[in-house]
This record gives structure tokens, sequence and C-alpha cells, in this order.
């Protein structure tokens, strides 16, 4: 495709923490190797609860730059950057700096502690754009800060958003990602609403019941094509967004939503259904997300969708929110680098309503351009093409 | 460049720019807050809905009167909807959160989505059939801002033929937490709701970091009061009133400012 693409920019480099790994190497290999990162819950009540399992980081380690913040969204955005900065460095004006973070939960588990009356801090770190403000102070970023929050969306808009900055020329470097924690307040949320499983997470799999939840921070760094260093993870190529429409919490039930975003990412990456390698599918795992996903696929890229290779990520680690889309997309990345496409961990039995190429285990395959799907709650829907450098 | 096709307006003082005071500080007396009516809006659909979603709602339902557009110009997937709100799902959130140790009977119906930010424009792109372009920001003025620049990216990029900026604050049910909070002004924090309908080919925004407060800032604060995200709307829709063409809006939150130039 063209390098004159609208829009895109070159991704140079990531960061992550995750239950997977505090780190972007111990994430990816464990991602490849099947690890599980699903565990019982032990930093908060949960006996309570229907379902007591999910994605939980464990251990916290020490930032090699600054301290760890008090609040823990903030704590594993400053692990993940501090992941970020240890391979990449932002070298630009600090003026010229972005951060762009999405967030489906901001700093919630501090408003919980606000409003056991917890002083005057804990209530502005209350506010969903306070960890984005702490990010960009350790960072020293003094550009533009903007929090996304399009539920489990919001990794992938912020990660729009930032090119956006980046082509309107409001920055020159732009940290974006997407985060958010495990908490009282989102397990008792989920576990009303029925969506958490006690088996096993099974994404596009027959025996699917359900997803679980899990916990992450995860940023990229992005800069123009022109200003990029020669090393570099890949590009951004298009993205878009859509609203259903239809209902606050469950998914258009045909889908149109999420095709609308797909169909506009790829005119914005300039590539048909055609140039798809891979599909990093939202792929929660609860029977009618997976259902309609491979609806949309099958319509978007037509007679290929059953032979392009799709995984989700989300049996390994849990549904991580706001920093779900951004872990995928760092993981197309990842693959594209190393020609391996990470299995679905769960994924056994093939179901005829997700007649989709899945894989529960890891495979070879080399993709260039990839494709990444994202809904939320609000009818939110999100989807970005990126390519690899491999 | 962007236009600004109309601006609906519901705030603690109540609709358009005709309800707003001369001096909000005066106008607020003592309270910290002050409290916007609630919608009056029917049907089953909006049984579950809360008061900022309703807010939503009707503040989309007036800037299409300002705006004189029937509401099926704005269904499908050309119309980009673009929120901004830095405090309006604290309400929700504490009513979660409070429900734990509420006895069943004062437990309530709060269903969990509604927890969420994207609840309220999700009200909105339901009750107005809206498909296209979806951003939700976090933040105060400076959301504000961002959010009219996203609606004229959108409009740049060719993806949406018209877009929705809304912005809706309350504080009412939190108004314990923000007088704990220190960037809480001695100006009344001022419930509102406020909707712009954006069009035009999104170029010259003059979008980047603002030298200062504009006029038009210093004057929303001044008649409006302190309404975070809502403000840099609240501004245009006075410059509308005022019939001034061209409107640079900017806002600070937290310590960075923010600044765009529409056509108004």
């Amino acid at each position: 495709m063209s390098s004159r693409t609208r829009g895109a920019v070159t991704i140079v480099g990531a960061g992550v923490a995750t239950p997977l790994g505090l780190d972007l190497d111990s994430f990816w290999t464990a991602l490849c190797t099947g690890v599980d990162g699903i565990s019982g819950i032990e930093r908060f009540r949960v006996d309570d609860l229907r379902v007591g399992r999910g994605g939980e980081i464990k251990k916290l380690r020490a930032p090699r730059h600054g301290r760890l913040p008090r609040c823990r969204a903030s704590a594993l955005l400053t692990l993940a950057a501090d992941d970020l900065r240890t391979r990449t460095p932002l070298t630009a004006d600090p003026a010229r700096v972005a951060v762009v973070v999405g967030t489906a939960l901001g700093g919630v588990e501090e408003g919980e502690r606000a409003l056991a009356g917890r002083g005057a801090r804990a209530a502005a770190a209350a506010l969903y754009d306070s960890p984005a403000h702490t990010l960009a102070r350790a960072l020293g970023a003094r550009g533009p800060v903007v929090t996304v929050s399009t539920a489990c969306a919001s990794g992938a808009t912020a990660l729009g958003v930032g090119a956006d900055l980046l082509a309107a020329d409001a920055a020159d470097l732009v940290v974006a990602g997407g985060y958010d924690v495990l908490c009282r307040f989102v397990m008792r949320g989920f576990d009303a609403l029925r969506s958490l499983t006690r088996e096993r997470v099974r994404p596009f799999d027959r025996r699917r019941s359900g997803l679980l939840l899990g916990e992450a921070a995860a940023l990229v760094l992005m800069a123009r094509d022109a200003d990029a260093p020669r090393v570099r993870l890949g590009r951004l190529l298009g993205h878009a967004s859509s609203s259903d429409g239809s209902h606050v919490a469950a998914p258009d039930p045909e889908g149109r939503g999420l095709a609308h975003a797909v169909r506009g990412a790829l005119t914005a990456a300039g590539v048909g259904g055609d140039a798809v390698d891979f599909v990093s599918a939202h792929g929660t795992g609860t029977p009618l997300n997976d259902k309609i996903e491979t609806a949309v696929l099958r319509r978007v890229l037509g007679a290929r969708a059953a032979a392009v290779p799709v995984n989700s990520i989300k049996g390994a680690l849990g549904h991580t929110m706001g920093a779900a889309a951004t872990l995928e997309a760092i993981m197309c990345l990842l693959a594209s680098r190393d020609g391996v496409v990470p299995g679905t961990a769960g994924y056994e039995e093939a179901d005829p309503a997700c007649d989709l190429d899945v894989s529960g285990a890891a495979r070879a395959a080399r993709p260039r351009v990839s494709l990444s799907t994202s809904l939320g709650f609000g009818g939110c829907n999100a989807a970005l093409v990126v390519e690899g450098s491999a | 460049m962007t236009r600004v096709l109309g601006v609906g307006l519901l705030s603690g003082w109540g609709e358009g720019v005709a309800a707003l005071p001369a001096d909000a500080r005066g106008a607020a007396g003592a309270r910290r807050v002050v409290p916007a009516a609630t919608p009056a809006l029917s049907g089953e659909r909006f049984r579950r809905a809360t008061r900022e979603c309703l807010l939503g709602v009707a503040a989309v339902d007036a800037a299409l009167r300002d705006s004189g557009l029937e509401r099926a110009a704005v269904a499908g997937p050309r119309t980009a909807l673009v929120y901004a709100t830095a405090a309006a799902y604290g309400a929700s959130n504490r009513a979660f959160v409070v429900s734990e140790s509420a006895s069943a009977e004062q437990r309530g119906g709060l269903y969990f989505p509604y927890t969420a930010p994207s609840s309220v424009p999700a009200e909105v792109a339901i009750e107005y059939g809206l498909t296209g372009g979806y951003v939700i920001l976090v933040g105060g003025p400076v959301a504000g801002v961002d959010a009219l620049w996203q609606a004229s990216t959108l409009l740049a990029a060719g993806r949406a033929d018209l877009a929705l900026v809304l912005a809706v604050e309350t504080f009412d049910e939190c108004e314990e937490l923000w007088s704990r909070g220190r960037w809480t002004t001695p100006r009344p924090l001022v419930e509102t709701a406020a909707c712009a309908v954006l069009a035009g080919d999104g170029r010259e925004l003059g979008y980047g970091a603002a030298v200062g407060a504009s006029t038009l800032e210093t004057l929303a604060s001044r008649r409006a009061g302190e309404t975070l995200a809502c403000a840099p709307l609240v501004a245009l829709a006075l410059a509308r009133a005022a019939g001034t063409p061209r409107a640079r809006v900017t806002g600070t939150w937290r310590g960075r400012s923010a600044q765009i130039a529409l056509a108004t």
C-alpha cells in the first residue's frame, strides 16, 4: 500500500503490564506458550460473588523510572510506561508529547475510597481522567492529555485519537493506550449481569459460556512516519469508530455498528478486506459477542473469512477492558515481527456459528496487515488496521 | 471550516442563553451546586435511564431545534457523536457503590451499564438513531475543546456530514465529594447539558494549546458558572447569541489549556 495512506502513523514501541507478565517480552512469551493468566482474585473480597476469578496481577514491581503511585490504575500505567521507556526513549520537546489513554473504569476504585470518606486526594483521583494526568506528569509530557472512555473499546479509540493528534500536528510524539484494574466495583457489576463464566473462557468455542475480567495497562509510542526512528514495531494504517444506537449494554444483534467501524478503518487504511492477513477479534467468549463478530467478519472479509487466521487473547488473561484493544494491537505487531500467531486459549471445539479459522494453539504465520476489532458498553465499536514492520 | 449550525443549552439556570444570569456567582448565593431540572421524557425505553442520560437527550433535542434540523436529518451513519464529561458518571458510580451496603429495599434498580460514561451518548444514539463515528472523552473544559476538534476531524476526513458534540455535567449527588476537591472554585458548579451541531469541511480549526483564556471563556464562566466540559459549548451558545461570526473557544483543566476556532 502507499506510504501516503491517509493518517497512517508509526508505532515505534510498546510497553505493557499484564497478568501474563509485567513487560513486553514476558507477556509475549507467555501468550505464545499458552500460559494461563487466570487465577482466584485475592486483592479484594469476592466470596459473595458468583465468580471470583480473573486475570489479576499478583505483585507489582518497582519501576525503573520514578516511583509507583498508590492508585492501582496509575500504578499499572506507570509500569507499562516504564517498560516502554526501557526500549524506546521519548526524544521530543516535552510540550510536543501527548498522552492519550483509554479506560472503562478510570479511577473508580479511588471513588469507592473517596465515598468511604478518605480525604480530598481520593476524591480527585476518582475522576476518570486522573490516571492520564498522573502518567503525563511521570513522563514529563506537557502536550495534550486526553482520556477516552468508549468502554471496552477504549484502547482502540485512544490509538485513533492519538493518530489524529499527530495528523493534526498537535503533537510530535504520542503515548497512547489503555488500562483498567480489577476491583470490586466492576466484579460486582459483571457478576450482577451474569456475564462471567464459572468455567474456562472459551472464545469462539461451542461450549463458551461467558467472560472473565482481567487487569492490565498497555501503551504504544506513536510518531508521524517521517519523524519515526528506523527501528519500529509497525504502523497504524487506519482506524474508525461507530455507535450501535441500539442498546446501552448489548451489542447490535446484526453487528451493523461493528461492520461500519471495520469498513471505515479499512477505508482509512486504503486497503480492502482482501489485504487482511490476520484478525485479532474482541472475542470475549460470550455466546452473543463471538457469534456477532463471526457474522461481521464473514460480511466484511467475504469468502476469505474462513481462511484468515483469527484469535482472541481473552482466554489467556481475561477481558482487560480499557487495555484490551491496545494489547491486541501490540499482539498483532509482535505476531508480524516473530512470525507466530498466538493461539486462542480455551478454544477446543468448533462452533458452526463461529466458522472462522481459530486455533487453540499458536501457529506459524507472519501477518503483514492485521485487523483488530473492539466493542463496549454504550454501543461502542472501534476497529484498527495495523501493519507489521517485518 | 467547521460551522456551528446550532447549540442546545440546558443548565441549572434554565434553558438557553437567555436563562443565564449576568453574574453566576452572585445568583448562586451560598449554593455550591446549582442543579438542573430533570427533563420529563416519557416512554418505557427511558425507565432505567439516569438523570444525566435524560439531560443529554434533551440537550440534543434543543440543539436540533436551534439548528432547524429534523431528527431524520441526523439519523444514520453519516452523523458522528462526540461526547465529553468530567463528572457525569459520578452520580451513577456513587449509587452503585452505595447500593452494596444498602438494604434490599433501599438498593434500587441501577442497571450496571449505566455506571459507564458511555451510557449517556448511548441513550442519545438510540434515541436519534445515530450510528456514525463515536468518541467519548473525559475531562474538564479541555475535553470540551478536544471534543469539538475530534468532531471537526471526523468532518474533515469525510467520515461524517454532521457531528453532534454533546457535553453533560451533573454534580448534585456528589456535592460532598466536590466540596473536598481542591479544584472546586469559588464559582458555583452548575449542572449543564449542551450540544452543538457541526457541519463543514473541518479545516482551519486553530486547534492547539491556548495562550490565555478567550473572552468567550471568561464570559461563559461569569454567566454560567463552572460547567466543566460543557463550558466551551456554553461559549459557543453565547457567541451565536451575540452574532459573532467566528468564535475562539478555550478551556483550562488541570494545568493544561486548549483552544479551537469555529464559524458560528
